[in-house]
């Protein structure tokens, strides 16, 4: 039922008609000026497909004998005819045979009922006069509508090089983050290298002077007391390698249990020499928790002792911190760049004239709902409670494909009581003002929404096959 | 629409909680809703008792014999308590069979209001008699019944044969109403026996949280049946289940109780919506008919010896929860024959006006004026026919029935004036439960008059439904019905007019917080139980809305009310549905048998929801149920308020084209369809027929459920299988011929004829030998093909023979019955000369419509065709003469319809 919007204009249909066709065609009833040629009066008549010839007076006698119908174009006798509503002053069309003398007055000249008891009045000089009166109001009204669509159609060409340029800037800020991080990544590497470089060569030093495993002022790095620690060499620390070798820091009697052991490994049972940095080596380096059985004092706190090798930890620090910032920066960017592309890639129409909806909302109440379409979003009902329950979500055009841009669907909304997902699809109507016109759920949480705006007016509104006043 | 389930934004808080327990999320049906037989204490006892000696007796001192009856004492020798026998030879070869307690302590209920009057009477003679019994004749064909004393039994007998026999195995129960023994009053009389034990369930009764209170104790009646020769039994609506009823050993009895049952499984013996408490036997010998005049809930139990060597033979014994033994025994011997017979005692299907067997559109629900009008329009749009468009319960304001909601229809007169500018028509709902709400006028007059069911205690009975808490109007009561009539006027009944009827659903009743979904069998109707009479009641509602029609109209138009709940003699008054059925395969081939089990028993408008209530159909199985519906008698779409949308153009063009053509079918054949059902009204024969009704010698047929017969005329073999390529139907008729429909091809019958089938084929035959009028012009409703003229299809039997029939009347007034207007015409042709003459020449009407084609299957070439009428002209007609199919075509007759004519072929 949503396949089809009114692009507003139909077929145009020739609309001189000449008084003497009407003499003509008095016996001929039900065709159009275009089908005269093939009822010329004759001795015999053709059907239209060719499948048949029948005698002349039997065209039009209530009984259908082509199986096109083509021999019954005033009757109702053919399943498959068609008869011709000339409708004089106003719009000429076909209906079903099935509706000839049906007691429905179907064209507006009345000429469908020539035979039934159903009086029917031709208004198609009134109808031909109300039309045209609407036509020209809307033509007027079309006028200002289209100048509306044009101003929006601008708006959305400067709001997208505004976009654009804003793509750009970012685009140009994000180079430039990228460089510093770049720059920032060695600098780091760099520090870090060199203050490592000092505290082995610290604990090289110290090593020479002392080679008593328990001395207190003895220089470790991680790599050391990893290998301490590491009883069976095999590259990993395992929670009995702890168990065994450390103790908490009040008691030295008291073992550690196994939970804590798997704790202080950053809840792995077995950690490998990067992991044991970022675990266990940091409870040791703080000292407060556990401690090497049979040891005082904190490992590796070399730090303490050497100024230049402070020096080059806290310069270390300072550049990963640098590094941290501008890393942030970056992501900041790199998702504002992402939303901004996310946004630019949606089809805003041909001439992007739908852009002027993004970022905007539309709310309509009707009876205790009310309903909010944000274009390009997603749409929401809310209950009288305050209640809000999703839609739908922005999901795609859905308009036929000769005019993709009349309908919009939004799509897995908050999923229904035994049922699906709900969803909406918004069907886009010329108006002057833009507006939320009307919201409705013709099945079960599936809704079905209009959106007036001007810029779903087309130009196209012409004289639609209307007899000029004769 | 209906069952009890709508989503939560739609009802209190309170409900949606019990409903959320009720539901977690299954589809099938909740068993645990509904009683076993075992959950049943009046059943449970009956069915502990075992076949065999019996303690009745006959006294047949007491014997007393007049013109119109026989009656006679019975003695249960365990707790000597009398019963009375009474036996009835009624005109037109039945017989009725009576027993009551001799002297109950109170009334015990009798059926009123179904019986179409006091069924005539014929004298019984008596033919012997001895100590051990009675012989009585039963007037012609050498009938006699004879009555056995000890122990008491009866048997109908012809000649040497035992057509049926009563208590044969001993299972007459009859639980005499009595002082209950722990309370005082007993005490002051000594009737309690040593025998007589209080059993659990006696005096109240517990299902889920409900008790029954039981204030008169138990109250059981049981009588068995016996079959000698009989295979096959039928009948007992309403079942989902096959056409042929099964043996119950080893499971649960069939049971009739009205009940709302929720997503009901198909192939079980459950309770549904109505019961017709009416079985029919059949074997190749002779059809018999058992009506058990009982309205209490009731279970069935069949067992059958087939299959065994010795003689078969199918025992039946019914056993309902109160009121008196009542049985009318229909002797056939044909199946036409049990249909008057049945016909004569309930009455025959109402007739309906034309436009009702046209197509119905539905929905739960069509949301607001403008949405009817898009409906509407859609269809001319796609230039498929309607007649019907439907409102269900959200039309209203706030489930107040005989409102409209004032949002979403503020102009109901000016929709329904658009409706008949078209020529079309509208249904609204009306449901049995009126909302408690003192500012509704319809409440606040039921309440001030008292019209109301009463609970146990005495207040107006509540419970709830769509409204929340509902009252339930008294429809047992005359001046409530008279009442409820009158609020159909058209100035009570404010925005309804004239091409506006009625749907009644959830009259079983339906109260969602009463034991197993329906009213508390303790409620009080007057002095009577809801159990005396529960499945009485949606025949009243139904009965009460068809009046209210009728008189709104100050007689003159024929109503149109579709009703779910159902008695034996619901036909008077209208259509009725399956229910709330499902978009399942199983269920559009079960809508076959439980239509053809209904037609049995006297419903012919009968139908199921095409498309499926439940869920959401596949666009295959949608088109397969058109194309069923189109040839079932109600052909009504609906769909669940939770499903999507489904009108016939949402699935493509082939599609709508699909479901276009099956409309159009239906429209077509419009004419035979109203003369089926004038027949049905008229006689009381089924219009939708299993086929062993007509071909009663072919045991092929005897259990054929998936194809049926229209008339006599039409077979219908409709696809339900999914992705079906071919069906095999069963061509009955030895001798016979059948034509396709569509392609004219003649088929010979007593075949089973294997037919590929694509999407569009909708296999349906025609009898060689019957002539069937068809309007082919078909047209947005019935009402414009009004004036159409008519083609005749005449199908040849093997001796060049054929036989028809053509009603015409107004289409929607009782002036066919009052001042005898209609049109009833006998085609036949034979020896080369096709006549019309009148079959009814007391009758008079005009009708606009004429002959336009004659179509002979099975002919041979003429050299001329010539007309005559009765004025001696002679005028010869055109014809086309297709020698590859046999097909004669006659071009243009061009008399009236009403006429006398007779066309020569030479």
């Amino acid at each position: 039922m949503f396949t089809n919007c009114s692009l507003g204009h139909c077929h145009i249909i020739v609309a001189v008609v000449l008084w003497s066709i009407c003499v003509d065609s008095r016996k001929i009833r039900g065709i159009s000026l275009s089908y005269k040629r093939f009822y010329r009066e004759r001795k015999s008549f053709l059907c239209i497909d060719g499948s048949k010839m029948i005698p002349f007076d039997q065209v039009n006698d209530d009984y259908c004998d082509c199986m096109d119908g083509s021999d019954e174009p005033g009757t109702a006798a053919c399943p498959t005819g068609r008869f011709y509503c000339t409708n004089l002053g106003y719009r000429s069309h076909y209906i079903p045979s099935s509706r000839v003398n049906d007691g429905i007055c179907d064209c507006c000249d009345a000429s469908d009922e020539y035979r039934s008891q159903t009086p029917c009045q031709n208004t198609c000089r009134n109808l031909g006069q109300r039309e045209r009166a609407e036509v020209e109001g809307q033509t007027r009204v079309l006028g200002e509508r289209l100048r509306l669509k044009q101003l929006l159609i601008e708006e959305g060409v400067l709001t997208w090089r505004e976009k654009q340029a804003q793509l750009r800037d970012l685009q140009r800020v994000s180079d430039d983050l990228q460089t510093q991080l770049d720059d920032l990544r060695k600098e780091e590497a760099r520090r870090k290298e060199e203050a490592d470089a000092l505290r082995e060569r610290e604990i090289g030093a110290r090593e020479t002077a002392d080679n008593s495993p328990t001395s207190h002022y003895r220089p470790e790095s991680p790599i050391s007391v990893f290998k301490e620690l590491d009883s069976n060499r095999d590259g990993s620390i395992t929670v009995d390698e702890v168990q065994a070798k450390l103790s908490p820091v009040q008691d030295e009697e008291h073992a550690l249990s196994e939970d804590e052991a798997v704790a202080l490994l950053g809840g792995a049972h077995r950690v490998d020499l990067s992991r044991f940095e970022e675990t266990l080596w940091t409870s040791l380096r703080t000292g407060d928790s556990v401690t090497i059985k049979g040891r005082r004092g904190v490992p590796g706190s070399l730090a303490d002792e050497d100024p230049n090798i402070k020096a080059a930890v806290s310069a270390a620090e300072k550049a990963s911190a640098d590094l941290k910032r501008v890393e942030d920066a970056y992501e900041t960017v790199y998702m504002e760049i992402r939303d901004l592309r996310e946004k630019l890639s949606i089809d805003y129409g041909s001439e992007r004239e739908f852009l002027f909806l993004h970022d905007q909302c539309f709310q309509l109440k009707v009876y205790e709902y009310i309903y909010e379409l944000c274009p390009f979003s997603q749409v929401t009902q809310k209950s009288a409670s305050g209640e809000v329950v999703s839609l739908g979500k922005w999901g795609s055009w859905a308009g036929p494909p000769e005019n993709p841009y009349c309908q919009m669907r939004y799509e897995s909304g908050e999923p229904c009581w035994q049922g699906p997902t709900r969803n909406t699809m918004v069907m886009l109507i010329c108006g002057t003002e833009t507006a939320l016109r009307s919201v409705k759920e013709p099945s079960k949480c599936q809704y079905v929404m209009e959106l007036q705006t001007p810029v779903s007016c087309q130009p196209a509104l012409r004289q639609r096959g209307v007899h000029s006043e004769l | 629409m209906a069952a009890f389930v709508v989503s939560p934004l739609k009802m209190g808080p309170l409900l949606v909680l019990w409903l959320a327990g009720c539901l977690s999320g299954t589809w099938a049906v909740d068993r645990g809703n509904f009683k076993t037989c075992d959950q049943s204490a009046f059943c449970k006892r009956q069915r502990a008792l075992k076949p065999g000696q019996s303690p009745y007796r006959a006294l047949l001192e007491t014997l007393e014999l007049t013109n119109t009856k026989l009656t006679l004492q019975l003695i249960n020798d365990n707790n000597k308590v009398r019963l009375l026998l009474e036996l009835y030879r009624l005109q037109g070869n039945m017989t009725r069979v009576k027993i009551n307690e001799l002297k109950p302590l109170k009334p015990r209920f009798e059926v009123p209001d179904v019986l179409i009057n006091d069924p005539p009477t014929e004298p019984l003679s008596l033919l012997s008699r001895d100590e051990n019994g009675v012989v009585l004749s039963l007037g012609a064909d050498s009938q006699r019944l004879i009555v056995s004393a000890k122990p008491f039994r009866l048997d109908i007998m012809e000649g040497r044969e035992v057509l049926l026999s009563l208590n044969s195995r001993g299972l007459l129960a009859f639980e005499h109403l009595r002082i209950r023994k722990d309370t005082q009053a007993s005490q002051q009389f000594e009737i309690a026996k040593e025998d007589e034990k209080v059993e659990d369930g006696m005096w109240e009764e517990t299902f889920k949280s409900h008790t029954d209170s039981k204030p008169n104790g138990p109250s059981s009646i049981s009588l068995d049946f016996s079959l000698p020769g009989v295979e096959n039994v039928y009948g007992i609506p309403e079942h989902a289940d096959s056409l042929k009823l099964k043996a119950t050993d080893g499971g649960d009895p069939y049971r009739l109780f009205n009940l709302d049952v929720f997503q009901y499984e198909v192939f079980n013996p459950m309770a549904l919506y109505g019961a017709i408490p009416v079985m029919l036997s059949h074997s190749a010998q002779r059809t018999m008919g058992i009506f058990w005049l009982n309205a209490a809930e009731t279970w069935v139990d069949i067992s059958s010896n087939t299959g065994s060597s010795e003689t078969p033979q199918t025992d039946v014994r019914w056993i309902s929860e109160s009121g008196i033994i009542d049985v009318f025994i229909m002797l056939g011997p044909t199946p036409t024959d049990v249909f008057s017979q049945y016909a004569s005692l309930t009455g025959t299907q109402a007739f309906p006006p034309l436009s009702a067997l046209a197509y119905h559109q539905c929905r739960w629900n069509y949301n607001d004026q403008e949405d009817v009008a898009a409906v509407d329009q859609g269809f001319d749009d796609h230039d498929i026919p309607y007649d019907f468009i439907w409102l269900d319960i959200e039309h209203t304001d706030g489930k107040r029935y005989f409102t409209w909601d004032p949002h979403k229809f503020p102009q109901p007169k000016d929709m329904l004036q658009g409706l008949l500018d078209k020529r079309r028509k509208m249904v609204t709902i009306v449901d049995p439960h009126i909302k408690v709400d003192s500012s509704y006028k319809i409440h606040n007059e039921i309440r001030s008059k008292g019209f109301y069911v009463k609970s146990k205690d005495g207040g107006d009975y509540e419970g709830w439904c769509w409204p929340g808490n509902s009252g339930y109007p008294d429809f047992t009561n005359p001046e409530m019905r008279a009442w409820w009539a009158s609020m159909f006027a058209y100035d009570q009944y404010e925005g309804s007019m004239e091409n506006m009827y009625t749907w009644n659903d959830m009259n079983e009743p339906s109260v969602f917080n009463g034991p197993e979904v329906t009213m508390h069998k303790d409620a009080l109707h007057g002095n009577w139980e809801n159990r005396d009479l529960h499945n009485l009641y949606g025949l009243y509602v139904q009965r009460a809305t068809a009046e209210g029609l009728i008189e709104r109209s100050g007689g003159v138009e024929r109503p149109f009310v579709l009703a779910r709940a159902f008695f034996a003699g619901s036909q008077r008054y209208g259509a009725v549905w399956t229910g709330d059925n499902a978009a399942e395969w199983e269920h559009l081939k079960i809508s076959i048998p439980m239509c053809l089990s209904l037609g049995l028993v006297g419903v012919s408008f009968c139908g199921a929801d095409v498309g499926g209530f439940f869920k959401s159909p596949s666009t295959e199985l949608l088109v397969r149920w058109y194309q069923t519906g189109a040839y079932q008698p109600f052909f009504r779409a609906h769909a669940h308020l939770d499903t999507p949308r489904r009108e016939p153009w949402l699935f493509g063009p082939e599609n709508t084209a699909l479901i276009r053509e099956a409309v159009r079918q239906r429209y077509a054949l419009l004419p035979y369809w109203y003369q089926l059902f004038y027949h049905a009204h008229h006689s009381g024969q089924p219009v939708m027929r299993p086929l062993w009704v007509e071909y009663p010698q072919d045991t092929a047929t005897f259990s054929m459920d998936d194809q049926f017969l229209l008339g006599r005329d039409l077979l219908v073999h409709p696809v339900t299988e999914e992705g079906a390529r071919g069906v095999t139907a069963y061509l009955p008729g030895k001798g016979e011929v059948w034509f396709d429909v569509h392609t004219f091809q003649k088929h010979n019958g007593a075949q089973n004829l294997y037919i590929p089938v694509t999407i569009s084929s909708i296999p349906v035959f025609q009898r060689g030998g019957s002539i069937i009028s068809r309007k082919a012009r078909v047209r947005r409703s019935s009402s414009c093909m009004e004036h159409d003229p008519y083609t005749l299809f005449v199908a040849l039997s093997p001796k060049r023979f054929a036989q028809g029939e053509l009603y015409i009347d107004d289409g929607h007034t009782f002036n066919f019955d009052k001042q005898k207007q209609f049109i009833h015409r006998r085609f036949s042709f034979a020896n080369n000369a096709l006549s019309s003459r009148n079959l009814a020449p007391g009758s008079q009407f005009t009708t606009f419509s004429w002959v336009e084609k004659i179509v002979i299957l099975g002919a041979s070439k003429p050299s001329k065709a010539t007309l005559k009428t009765p004025d001696g002209k002679e005028s010869q007609l055109e014809f086309e003469f297709d020698a590859s199919m046999s097909v004669l075509t006659l071009r243009k007759p061009g008399v009236n319809a009403g006429l006398d004519w007779t066309v020569v072929l030479q």
